[in-house]
């Protein structure tokens, strides 16, 4: 690509005042918002902002599998297709998926996986399309909040939701959810998700350099940052039987009934 | 309303006939009567222009790039824009992943033709050095949700996505192209509003903007893209067959409807404010 501008990294990604770039304090979140029911024709979708990324997600399933010879005769399948348009990124991204969506995709759904009871539905799929529209760093673990959102909405039996964020270190110092500034100029990366039902880590990768103390505290701050992000996500689930019940009390109905 | 499936019973599809026949329409609508747009514009932080645009449940995404390239050898001082659609998996179960389909290159295409036609992407402006330096504009359309004719969709949210772009200007320097500091505003790249406009057919009856129910059970639909004065597009599609008579009336009615939507969608106020 020849651009006329150029994506530059700053050399400093604090400010004088000691806050980050984009004026977050070291342990702050970016604004997150998410909406679930936005794709009419799926069973079940969500969309989320977090901070300049915003992505969709919607749901198909359980139904039959195609190619055929994917299905297994004991067990339901989980597919995920972890996708980006092409301009949702500074350099304009070709159209067709490459090896990093690829890899995602199947990190997610691994990631997913422990909170489905695919044993029920026997010789059938469940699959997740995630669509990056606009991305800015932590995409991989947007989708996989907004996924697991998009399935509660579908209605499929879950053990528990599941919850995503990362936290990395920049300038030599330990942060909460990288910015894409960060994520590319910065010296380490570590992403994790929690399944709730047993708050355990499905998802789990780390990029960069830390020592051991650095380490045990990453992991505390990805424990605080991750029960933030679950009570935003528990929040847009219940708001949409909230509007429904809203909506049945201003057409003179009793919601009890 | 109806669910979605590949196989219309007979049962619907004459329910939707017996309604066209009467001059009603399943959701309500007048016979020549678009769904609702919903327009925004510069939703998307990464790309150089943008659209979400909604017709009725149809809802398409579409983002602006562009990269500098060489000009074709033919037409040396002309950029170029090329426009791709995707139907997303995410946006139906009529949908499958994987290289375009006939039914997605069918979209960006009569979208394309509509747009290339007409004196709309103003191709001189976007040459920085003849022979050398020329802006390829991408604009590709992502379809969020089917909800029927994602065309006249597809047309509306190319070209607010390239009126509220703001594409950094270059000039020619020694070393290459550089960029001046300032961007092209969505006037200065665009010049006519090409509408494309699609009627669809079930028997004998004829109607504009055709909602998914009844787009599954038509036999086929008629896209005519006009701007004010010309017709610069025409596609027919599906295994209808329409009597001259018919083309004759549908082109006159494009370019009333499509005059206006022109007024009513009033798609300059979304022009790029030059900073």
């Amino acid at each position: 690509m020849t651009l006329l501008i150029q994506d530059k990294y700053p050399e400093k990604l604090f400010r004088e005042d000691g806050k980050r770039l984009d004026g977050r304090d070291k342990d702050d979140l970016r604004n997150i918002k998410m909406e679930v029911g936005v794709i009419k024709n799926a069973d079940g979708s969500a969309y989320i902002e977090w901070g300049n990324n915003k992505i969709f997600a919607s749901v198909y399933g359980p139904r039959e599998v195609h190619p055929h010879h994917l299905a297994k005769p004991d067990k339901g399948i989980l597919r995920v297709f972890y996708r980006m348009t092409t301009y949702s990124v500074f350099d304009r991204k070709r159209p067709a998926p490459g090896r990093r969506e690829k890899e995602i995709s199947m990190i997610i759904a691994d990631c997913l996986e422990p909170v489905l009871f695919l044993e029920l539905y026997p010789g059938t799929s469940f699959e997740i399309f995630i669509e990056v529209v606009d991305a800015d760093g932590g995409t991989r673990c947007a989708s996989t909040t907004v996924a697991a959102l998009a399935l509660a909405d579908a209605g499929v039996p879950m053990r528990s939701l599941v919850t995503s964020c990362a936290v990395g270190k920049i300038d030599g110092q330990l942060v909460t959810d990288l910015s894409g500034i960060e994520d590319k100029a910065g010296e380490a990366d570590l992403p994790v998700a929690m399944t709730w039902f047993n708050d355990e880590l499905s998802l789990l990768q780390f990029d960069g350099k830390v020592n051991k103390d650095e380490f045990n505290e990453f992991l505390e701050m990805a424990e605080e940052a991750l029960g933030q992000v679950y009570q935003i996500q528990l929040d847009a689930l219940k708001r949409k039987y909230q509007q429904i019940r809203d909506n049945v009390q201003e057409e003179g109905g009793d919601p009890e009934e | 309303m109806m669910d979605i499936k590949r196989v219309i019973s007979t049962i619907e599809k004459e329910y939707i006939k017996n309604n066209l026949e009467k001059g009603n329409r399943i959701d309500g609508r007048d016979l020549w009567e678009y769904r609702e747009f919903d327009i925004k514009t510069d939703t998307i932080a990464a790309a150089e222009g943008s659209a979400d645009v909604s017709l009725g449940d149809t809802r398409i995404l579409t983002g602006v790039k562009y990269d500098i390239g060489e000009p074709y050898p033919d037409t040396p001082d002309d950029g170029v824009c090329t426009i791709m659609a995707e139907l997303l998996p995410l946006a139906s179960p009529l949908f499958e992943g994987g290289p375009p389909d006939q039914q997605s290159i069918e979209l960006a295409r009569v979208v394309d033709r509509g747009i290339r036609h007409a004196d709309c992407v103003q191709t001189k402006k976007l040459c920085i050095k003849e022979e050398k330096a020329v802006y390829i504009i991408f604009v590709d359309m992502y379809v969020i949700n089917h909800g029927g004719n994602m065309i006249d969709c597809g047309g509306i949210s190319a070209l607010s996505s390239l009126i509220s772009s703001h594409i950094p200007k270059g000039k020619w320097t020694e070393d290459g192209p550089e960029w001046t500091g300032e961007y092209f505003s969505g006037d200065e790249i665009i010049n006519e509003l090409p509408i494309p406009v699609t009627f669809g057919k079930i028997e004998d009856n004829l109607f504009l903007d055709p909602c998914l129910p009844e787009q599954l059970v038509s036999e086929g639909r008629i896209t005519i893209s006009v701007t004010k004065d010309n017709i610069t597009s025409i596609q027919k599609s599906g295994t209808t067959t329409f009597t001259t008579e018919q083309v004759r009336m549908l082109s006159n009615k494009a370019f009333e409807i499509a005059d206006d939507l022109r007024e009513k969608l009033d798609l300059w106020q979304y022009k790029s404010k030059q900073e």
